[in-house]
């Protein structure tokens, strides 16, 4: 089947992180803005930028002439992966302000949350980036989907590094969702594929057929839910976990889904 | 659509999927082992009752819409006005791999010798120049022939035969005329 | 070329293989004026591909042993080939060439080539030592007159060859062996044999219809042939029959490409053809259907056909032995009868078994009660040898004075032995289907030294273990080629030979009427020399070791050698006024009709049709094509090791270009079959016998009968897969009177299966 294409696993995995983590970043500061905590300082901003950063350098090793990667912003008209960049770089340009700017206006929900939509634009074009017509499991809102729920997973599971005891319960809240949500998602969709035309079905029999596929289920989502619900929080050993299952599952999207040349010759 | 639009016409009665069209393609541009535009794919049972003799010969469509163009960041895609091929500018292709990815029918493929992608060109230097495309010239049965689309009237002739994907939004530029079957008498063992 | 240049060359050509690379090697080779724009570094960018500026068109052939001997142009700029294609002259090639023909430029270019002579320490260790031409001829002039010292002839010096390349100059290599004195031949052909004394019996000669005029038939039967695979330019012609409301029976244990392509696909018995034809002539017969004018005038011994088959052949008899049903026969029959003209095209393939002489008669009998001999779109079509008239000049060589050699004339020396030498003193020869036995039991003198061309025994010959053994009772093995084959792999010396791109020489067919030249288009890359260009450099050294112990020429002009092939007949032949009007194209025979046998006067003895022919039963056959057994079966399952479409026997197959259509073999079983043996789709399988075992991957498919297996002949690089490791050297019934050895039952073979 197609490669691991692990630049891009990587990418698109720390890419939706950041964005994650700025999407929390504004829910904490409205919630602020009604008298809750203060809002966290500059090192998020950085540490957004920095998983961003080592996401963005990441994609470079996925071109063959990385000197080239400038020029893929000049396809805005129709390529979702020219939108993708620019929409991206913007986030990106807009956690620099952010990590120099916080200090004075301490988080000013204006930036916060354009940033957030920013970086929320770019997570929707890469999720259509990934949607062609040559993968009929994705050519449709899964990607986007799955884009979403990766950036609320690990956006509470990061943040978690840096708040208070009492904004705990918020992220470890969202988290809970997210965490149910991906797994009735990565439940449901191979069984939805099974139903679909015969590509669709390669694509859930691979799925099933994977071991990476019921590792992810159950290390990812299984243990993440339980520790959730005995400890009603997120210990510092967790986001680590959820990271590793979330590249698993960028693995299994790459390389289990099956692309429509693969058949060729045969029923569709 | 446009009215000079070309197309690939793959006659599968016709066709003994011998290959020649495809080494055709390689004997023209060189390209290095293991890439290949043109291949021969046989018709899984499933479609011919038979293992391995009924085939589709396919490149790349030219394709009225072509996703290849639409997706490349760079726009290394170029669709000619005049005859609607679809032409990929290697100096541009900066080796994304999105056209590969992209294509339903696999049409790109990625040259590991020089880090781009790359793909059928329909020949079109050739044809520029008075000359048919060499996997055209090359089939010894005539089952692979160009035609203008405006002006191809073949009774019988499908666009989605069975085994080609159906892309309907793409409006891929090839037809096709089935294959058949001779009547058969097998010994009772 | 300096040894500095060459290193680039190395580096260019080695594999992993790069555009760029291989043109600066090539620049650096002086092979090409450094100008980059539209040398073969292909698609790296279209926009270099120039067509306006001029390309050197220069005229090819294929000259490997296939039907359609393709005329191909090759287009040249800065002294490289950027690409060729099947000329638009021929009405045959028209334009089209196989996906072999196609893989010429590469095979040119390609990293694998054998590049310089070398010596390898011990035989199949791959331990090559890179020598010089004159190290390498030294060596082998040595040995060549130290068995004339030690045996007082050269019988002990053997030449191996047969159809690597069929470019008439290349008969220069027997001519070399000539040249040097009395030595052991390996005579006859693995190839269709049986068939050429068959139609020998009958009609005298085997000569066939024009392909081309094949759109003419009313009824074409395909028996034991494949075009689709094995001479796919005639397809065209059989469509276009179709298109004219011919109907096309395809007879064959496999349902082929070609059968796919027909109206009607018989599954017959394999070996049991003869009954088969048998049966529809009985059944004819009974109806009257036969062409009582051509009998009475043109033919001999009908009525003792008719008897025979009155009282012997039954349609149910038939029915029983082939497995087509009665019913089927007959009407099949009947419509072959009736549509006016039919045709039947006997495949080679169908004639390789014990029976397989006997079974050409049979069809050809029915082909000619049905007075279709002699006909436009007629005809009992197999092969012919009418426009091979050249002048052998470079075969015909004159033995060094007081040569001793064998006591007692010889017969032919194949079926293009032009030119038999009757004298005193004679070859030994020796069959070429038995190579393997002939080498183990050769003795006063043993055979010592082997030379090997255009001929690759370990791929082609049958009963490969037997061969190891043989090969290792030589003292000395010389191997000339183009890559390290499997022979090449277990020789002591290697010598890089010439590509078709690079050599001079003449081409016809065995099949269609066309000529066609072979110009130098390139020049030989590293130290590649010509077949002949060898012999002269051979026959250099022998003179100067010993003076006159050659009668080669010692310096030669391949050009000037392929104009010496051609003579007034040919000219007239082909409407020429010489070799250079066939550089503006191949050229076809004129011929007073595309029928053969056209005008009814035929070669045999009586000059008719011999049903009943004396000169086979003197030679030990029936007189009458009477029904012959097949061989008795050695084991559970019929094995066919018929040819590939992505080969031809040992070439192509190899090219990196090929892999990528074709990456490795399999082996062909029904599923029942497989079923039977708990063998699932792409399982590993062993296939065996008393010859020995190859292990490869299964495929299961309805195209073989559940009581067949099927593997296709092919080398693999990187793969020991190797047929002969499970086909012995039965003989086939005929053979010995045309081409100087009975054929080979290779078809009548027979193997187990299990998982691996
Ligand atoms: N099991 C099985 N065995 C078979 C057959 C089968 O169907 N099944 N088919 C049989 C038939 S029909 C045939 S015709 C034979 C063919 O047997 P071969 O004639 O041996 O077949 P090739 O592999 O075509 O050619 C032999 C070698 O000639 C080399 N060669 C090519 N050009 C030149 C040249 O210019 N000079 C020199 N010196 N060498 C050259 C090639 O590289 C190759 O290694 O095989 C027979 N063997
Ligand atoms: N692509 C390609 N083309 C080639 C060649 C090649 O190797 N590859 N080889 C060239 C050479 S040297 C030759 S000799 C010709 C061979 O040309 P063909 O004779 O057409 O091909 P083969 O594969 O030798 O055999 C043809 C058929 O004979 C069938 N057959 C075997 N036994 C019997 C039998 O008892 N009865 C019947 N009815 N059929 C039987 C086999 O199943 C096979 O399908 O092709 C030439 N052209
Ligand atoms: S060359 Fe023609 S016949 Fe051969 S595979 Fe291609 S399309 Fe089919
Ligand atoms: S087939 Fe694929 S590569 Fe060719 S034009 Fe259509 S989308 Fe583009
Ligand atoms: S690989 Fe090249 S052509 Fe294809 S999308 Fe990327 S840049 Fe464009
Ligand atoms: S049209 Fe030209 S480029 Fe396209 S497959 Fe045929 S030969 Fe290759
Ligand atoms: S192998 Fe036969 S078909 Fe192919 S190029 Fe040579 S002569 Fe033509
Ligand atoms: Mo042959």
């Amino acid at each position: 089947m197609n490669g691991m294409e692990l630049p891009l696993v990587f990418f698109t995995v720390l890419g939706q992180a950041a964005v994650g983590m700025t999407l929390i970043a504004a829910m904490r500061r409205h919630a602020t803005d009604s008298g809750g905590p203060v809002f966290a300082g500059r090192n998020e901003w950085l540490t957004a930028l920095i998983i961003l950063g080592v996401g963005m350098a990441a994609s470079l090793f996925h071109l063959g002439h990385p000197t080239g990667s400038p020029r893929t912003l000049v396809h805005l008209s129709t390529s979702w992966l020219s939108r993708e960049v620019l929409m991206l770089g913007l986030f990106g340009v807009l956690l620099v302000i952010g990590f120099l700017t916080v200090p004075q206006t301490s988080g000013s929900s204006v930036l916060i949350t354009l940033t957030a939509l920013v970086g929320l634009a770019g997570l929707i074009a890469s999720g259509l980036t990934y949607a062609p017509p040559s993968f009929p499991a994705l050519n449709n809102g899964v990607p986007v989907l799955l884009f979403l729920l990766t950036a609320l997973i690990m956006g509470p599971a990061v943040c978690s590094y840096f708040t208070s005891e009492d904004t705990q319960a918020l992220l470890t809240g969202i988290l809970g969702t997210a965490l149910i949500l991906g797994l009735v998602m990565n439940l449901i969709l191979p069984s939805v594929w099974m139903s679909g035309g015969r590509v669709m079905q390669m694509t859930g029999a691979a799925h099933y057929g994977s071991a990476l596929y019921w590792i992810r289920l159950g290390g990812e989502f299984g243990v993440g839910l339980a520790v959730i619900a005995a400890t009603r929080r997120i210990p510092v050993w967790l986001p680590v976990v959820l990271l590793a299952g979330e590249i698993l599952g960028r693995i299994l999207f790459f390389s289990k889904v099956v692309h429509t040349a693969t058949n060729i010759g045969g029923l569709y | 659509m446009n009215k000079n639009q070309v197309a690939f016409f793959v006659d599968v009665k016709r066709c003994i999927g011998c290959f020649s069209c495809a080494m055709a393609c390689k004997n023209q541009y060189h390209q290095p082992p293991g890439v290949v535009w043109r291949y021969v794919y046989s018709l899984k049972e499933e479609i011919y009752a038979h293992h391995e003799r009924a085939f589709l010969s396919l490149a790349c469509n030219h394709c009225e819409h072509p996703t290849c163009l639409e997706v490349c960041p760079v726009e290394a895609y170029t669709k000619r006005e005049k005859d609607g091929i679809v032409v990929h500018h290697q100096d541009k292709c900066i080796g994304c791999g999105n056209c590969i990815r992209s294509c339903p029918y696999g049409a790109p493929r990625y040259n590991p010798e020089l880090k781009k992608a790359e793909k059928c060109s329909f020949c079109w230097e050739r044809q520029d120049a008075g000359l048919k495309p060499a996997c055209i010239l090359g089939c010894p049965t005539k089952a692979l022939q160009i035609v203008r689309l405006a002006d191809f009237k073949r009774p019988g002739s499908l666009q989605y035969i069975a085994g080609f994907p159906r892309m309907t939004a793409l409006n891929p530029s090839v037809r096709f005329n089935p294959p058949r079957q001779p009547m058969e008498v097998r010994r009772a063992l | 070329m300096k040894p500095w240049t060459d290193a680039w060359i190395e580096k260019a050509l080695s594999s992993p293989f790069t555009r760029r690379r291989f043109l600066k090697g090539l620049i650096a080779a002086g092979v090409a004026a450094a100008a980059p724009c539209g040398l073969p570094i292909g698609s790296a960018n279209a926009e270099e591909i120039v067509y306006d500026e001029p390309y050197q068109v220069f005229r090819n052939a294929c000259p490997r042993n296939c039907y359609d001997t393709c005329s191909i142009k090759t287009y040249v700029k800065d002294g490289v080939v950027h690409f060729i294609e099947g000329a638009p002259e021929s009405s045959f090639t028209d334009g089209g060439l196989c996906v072999k023909g196609f893989s010429y430029q590469r095979e040119t270019y390609s990293p694998d080539r054998i590049k310089y002579p070398m010596f390898q320490e011990g035989r199949g260790s791959g331990n090559w030592k890179r020598v010089t031409w004159e190290e390498a001829l030294d060596r082998i002039a040595r040995k060549i007159l130290e068995i004339k010292e030690k045996d007082g002839s050269l019988l002990g010096l053997g030449l191996t060859k047969y159809s690597g390349n069929f470019g008439i100059t290349n008969y220069g290599v027997e001519g070399m062996m000539t040249s040097l004195g009395y030595t052991t031949r390996f005579v006859g052909t693995p190839c269709w044999p049986a068939g050429i004394d068959a139609q020998n019996y009958d009609m005298g000669d085997m000569w066939c219809n024009d392909p081309e005029d094949l759109v003419k038939s009313r009824y074409i039967i395909l028996w034991g042939a494949n075009p689709a695979w094995c001479s796919i330019h005639s397809m065209k012609y059989i469509y276009a029959a179709q298109e004219q409301g011919a109907k096309v029976l395809a007879i064959d244990p496999v349902f082929t490409q070609a059968a796919a392509k027909a109206d009607e696909y018989w599954q017959v018995k394999t070996g049991e053809d003869g009954a088969l034809a048998l049966g529809m002539a009985r059944h004819l017969l009974d109806r009257e259907m036969v062409d009582r004018d051509f009998l009475n005038r043109h033919a001999l011994g009908f009525e003792q056909f008719a008897d025979y088959l009155r009282q012997e052949v039954t349609l149910d008899w038939a029915a029983n032995r082939c497995g087509i049903p009665a019913e089927h026969i007959a009407r099949a029959a009947e419509e072959f009868a009736s549509a006016k003209p039919a045709t039947v095209w006997i495949g080679y393939g169908l004639q390789r078994h014990v029976n397989g002489g006997a079974t050409v008669r049979a069809i050809d009998a029915l082909a000619a009660m049905t007075g279709n001999v002699g006909k436009e779109g007629g005809g009992a079509r197999y092969g012919h040898l009418f426009t091979w008239g050249f002048n052998y000049h470079a075969l015909v060589q004159k033995q060094p004075e007081g040569s001793v050699g064998f006591l007692g004339e010889s017969g032919p020396k194949g079926e293009f032995d032009f030119k038999q030498e009757k004298a005193t003193y004679s070859d030994r020869t020796v069959n070429i289907n038995k190579t393997a036995r002939s080498i183990l039991e050769l003795d006063n003198p043993p055979l010592r030294m082997l030379w090997v061309s255009c001929k690759n025994p370990f791929s082609q010959d049958f009963d490969l273990n037997m061969m190891k053994k043989a090969f290792d009772k030589l003292e000395t093995i010389v191997v000339v080629d183009k890559f390290f084959n499997q022979t090449a792999q277990n020789a002591d010396i290697v010598l890089p030979v010439t590509t078709n791109l690079e050599e001079w020489t003449v081409n016809v067919s065995y099949w269609h009427y066309w000529i066609g030249i072979n110009e130098q288009a390139v020049k030989p890359l590293f130290e590649a020399k010509s077949n002949i260009e060898i012999a002269a450099a051979l026959s250099k050294k022998m003179n100067e070791l010993s003076p006159g112990s050659c009668t080669f020429a010692t310096e030669i002009d391949t050009k000037e050698w392929m104009e010496k092939e051609f003579n007034q007949g040919i000219y007239d032949l082909f409407g020429i006024q010489s070799w250079e009007d066939l550089r503006e194209g191949p050229r076809k025979a004129k011929l007073p009709s595309s029928a053969a046998w056209h005008d009814l006067n035929f070669k045999t003895p009586s000059g008719k049709y011999e049903f009943y022919s004396r000169l086979a039963a003197d030679h030990g056959h029936d007189a009458l094509p009477k029904y012959k057994p097949n061989r008795t079966p050695y084991g559970p399952f019929r094995l066919l090791t018929p040819h590939s479409k992505f080969n031809i026997h040992s070439q192509f197959q190899h090219l990196d270009y090929m892999e990528d259509f074709n990456p490795k073999p399999f082996v062909y079983i029904h599923p029942d079959t497989a079923a039977g043996k708990g063998i699932g789709n792409g399982d590993r399988v062993k296939v065996f016998n008393k010859v020995g075992e190859v292990v490869l991957t299964a495929q299961l498919t309805d195209n073989v009968p559940p009581d067949t297996v099927l593997l296709y002949e092919a080398w693999f690089r990187n793969n020991p897969y190797n047929v002969q490791n499970v086909v012995d050297d039965e003989s086939a019934d005929m053979g010995l009177y045309k081409t100087g050895a009975p054929g080979v039952a290779i078809h009548d073979q027979f193997a187990d299966i299990a998982r691996a």
